[in-house]
């Protein structure tokens, strides 16, 4: 395992080269304020995992090749009696401002797979374009995901998820959530699979157009935003407003902050812990 | 024929459906490239792998229930087949009522048409404002719930709302703001903005969602945009398919 | 079909022996819920009886049944949509295979990968499985497809290459999964 002191606080961006095969550790340059991950469109599975620690550490093996084509990283063989310098083998750039380690693809970008490991407090923002899984666990923080063609699985988290997948099944587990945070599920083409603590308050907003809906919570439904609306109080000074009625609105445990589970061809499961 | 052109008639060539005269191209192709003969090998597994998978086989009552059916037919009474409803059905539709008349159930909060005091408006535009720039998706997502608040007629909160649309980095907050922009229907600036986003949308779910919305404010003028959608070489299809319902729709 | 839309409906029963368990297992493929497919199989044939003089005898009569079909299928899904239903239902929808046991000739490791192609099928958009299902199970040719799907015989070309390759990427993707 290689560590790397950070020595720049002249400059606000520290930058961190990563090779294939290593693990590389990254202090937030401020561990008492809020931290964040973001990992930007990788292409290979993504691993973020909550630990007993202050910094991120990052790893990434080469994948496997897979069915899916992406650009493959050309790597000019080292001619006989040279050496590569510098160069980043693994295409990952690691970058660290403000508190935001940030890890994206380089140019040359080899399939591989990057496992990440970040204090139990941080907020992830990971947004992919693989056919790969993106998996976050064990993290409290404001969660954020978006996988162009793959599964996304949040597990054992708390705060507030937002996620997306074009293609993939979303599968939540929430242990807590924070108050007052809005969170939004959305697939063109996979089920959305999500489990709530049972306690939790909030007004659900679940639309599928070829899926089913599904719960053990208790639901109050609006039954009166089912039937399309044309709300016409400019008369009165009011507003003038349509409301779809694609959507199933409901709320549990008496209401509270938004959650929107849109899909297209999937289902919609929500499971009470 | 090249790799493309057989690349794309893979999966007639191993369901048979090919003509001879398209066949012996084809195979002439796989003669001389090992990369398409490796992938019609695949295919042609998968197809004939699909027919081995287990046939369900349809229960005894099934005919039991149709003989039934054509008999009274056949007496002249044109009778509706029985229908079972499966129990979690009734137990759905029985709950669904029984929450009906228990009332009290807390609708969207702020979607009420309240008494708006001038200081109410403007804190209401602030924070919406600022929560629509603010970091993160799930604060966005609060901006967006509270421009639901918003005056119809304010120019500030619908741009904040239309640049969401057009320019905001998830997904999830897009969908939920062209879903807000269902409360300034009124306004020609609205339906404008919908139109103009259309083309420039590229991600599935928000391109269905705004031609839902323009199909719900029975907006002619996106016929343009949506003829556009039906053709388009990437476009997904579950968009082409909505947007020609919305191009009948709005006949 | 002829005879029953001159007036002898009891050839009605030939058909529906003919074809019930095609029509069954295209149902269950589709919807993955047996009772569903009965109930759905009653309704095309009962809509077969109800409106046989419409029946054009110059068309394939399976176009025209899958047509019935598929309209039936969207006329459920549309009812059904927005529906809160609950949890237990979910599992009971998506059977194991429960009945025939593939052939003999299959060796174990074949019984898995099919069992993985059963589970990438039903993981693929409606649409798409539909046209797997039209083409493949119910051996229909794409000029009966583009009937039953009112569109052109060259899109569902098209379209059954886009569901093949999706159902290749499902069915390795799966495979991926279960080594790793």
């Amino acid at each position: 395992m290689k560590k790397l002191l950070m020595m720049t606080t002249l400059t606000a961006l520290a930058s961190f080269p990563l090779r294939a095969q290593e693990k590389l550790t990254v202090p937030f340059r401020d561990p008492s304020m809020p931290r964040q991950l973001v990992v930007d469109a990788m292409l290979g599975a993504i691993q973020v995992t909550g630990y007993n620690g202050q910094e991120v550490i990052v790893e990434s093996t080469a994948g496997t090749e897979g069915p899916f084509r992406g650009p493959r990283g050309k790597q000019t063989p080292v001619p006989p009696g040279m050496k590569r310098i510098g160069g980043n083998n693994a295409g990952l750039d690691v970058t660290e401002e403000n508190n935001t380690v940030r890890i994206s693809t380089g140019l040359w970008s080899a399939r591989s797979d990057v496992k990440v490991q970040v204090p139990v407090q941080t907020s992830v923002r990971v947004k992919t374009m693989t056919g790969q899984q993106v998996r976050i666990e064990n993290v409290n923080g404001e969660i954020e995901v978006e996988n162009m063609n793959g599964e996304v699985n949040v597990l054992n988290v708390s705060g507030s998820v937002v996620a997306h997948s074009a293609n993939g099944k979303i599968t939540v587990s929430l242990n807590n959530a924070a108050i007052d945070k809005p969170m939004s599920f959305s697939t063109m083409n996979g089920d959305i699979d999500v489990t709530l603590p049972a306690a939790m308050k909030a007004n659900l907003v679940m639309k599928t157009e070829n899926g089913g809906i599904f719960t053990d919570f208790d639901m109050q439904i609006d039954s009166t935003a089912r039937a399309p609306k044309v709300v016409d109080n400019r008369p009165k000074g009011g507003r003038f407003s349509i409301r779809s009625d694609r959507a199933t609105h409901a709320t549990i445990n008496g209401g509270g902050p938004e959650i929107q589970f849109t899909s297209f061809q999937g289902n919609i499961l929500i499971h009470k812990k | 024929m090249t790799c493309e052109e057989t690349k794309l008639l893979v999966a007639d060539y191993v369901s048979g459906e090919m003509e001879g005269s398209d066949e012996l191209a084809y195979e002439a192709h796989l003669d001389s490239c090992p990369s398409c003969r490796a992938e019609t090998s695949r295919v042609d597994m998968l197809w004939k792998d699909l027919a081995l998978l287990p046939r369900e086989e349809p229960g005894g009552a099934v005919r039991g229930r149709f003989y039934d059916t054509l008999r009274a037919y056949r007496q002249g009474m044109d009778a509706v087949p029985q229908r079972r409803w499966p129990v979690w059905q009734m137990a759905a539709a029985a709950a669904l009522l029984l929450v009906g008349i228990a009332a009290g159930y807390l609708v969207r909060p702020g979607r009420e048409v309240a008494e708006l005091r001038e200081e109410v408006t403007s804190m209401r535009q602030l924070v919406a404002l600022s929560l629509l720039q603010q970091q993160s998706a799930s604060q966005r997502l609060r901006g967006v719930s509270w421009a639901y608040r918003a005056e119809p007629n304010d120019t500030e909160v619908l741009d904040a709302l239309v640049t969401a649309v057009n320019h905001d980095t998830s997904v999830n907050v897009r969908l939920a703001a062209v879903d807000a922009l269902h409360t300034f229907a009124a306004s020609p600036a609205t339906r404008r903005a919908i139109v103009e986003s259309l083309p420039r949308q590229n991600t599935p779910l928000v391109q269905v969602a705004l031609i839902d919305l323009l199909v719900d404010l029975k907006e002619r003028e996106g016929t343009k945009e949506l003829r556009a959608l039906t053709v388009g070489d990437s476009v997904n299809d579950g968009v082409k398919q909505r947007a020609l319902w919305a191009l009948e729709k709005l006949q | 079909m002829n005879e029953v839309r001159a007036g002898q409906v009891g050839q009605m029963a030939i058909l529906f022996e003919r074809h019930h368990r095609a029509l069954f297992r295209y149902f269950v493929s589709m919807h993955r819920d047996r009772e569903l497919a009965e109930d759905l199989v009653q309704d095309v044939f009962f809509r077969m009886l109800r409106y046989r003089a419409s029946f054009d005898a110059t068309h394939s009569f399976t176009a025209w049944m899958y047509q019935i079909a598929h309209n039936a299928s969207l006329d459920h899904m549309r009812k059904q949509r927005g529906n809160i239903v609950d949890i237990d239902e979910f599992a009971e929808r998506r059977p194991e295979f429960a009945s025939q046991a593939p052939g003999p000739e299959e060796a174990a490791v074949r019984k898995q990968d099919l069992k993985l192609l059963g589970r990438a099928l039903d993981l693929l958009p409606d649409d798409k499985r539909e046209l797997l299902i039209l083409s493949r199970f119910q051996g229909m040719k794409y000029e009966d497809i583009a009937a039953v799907l009112q569109c052109e015989a060259a899109t569902v070309k098209v379209r059954v290459y886009r569901a093949v390759r999706a159902l290749e990427q499902l069915f390795l993707g799966l495979e991926k999964e279960k080594v790793s």
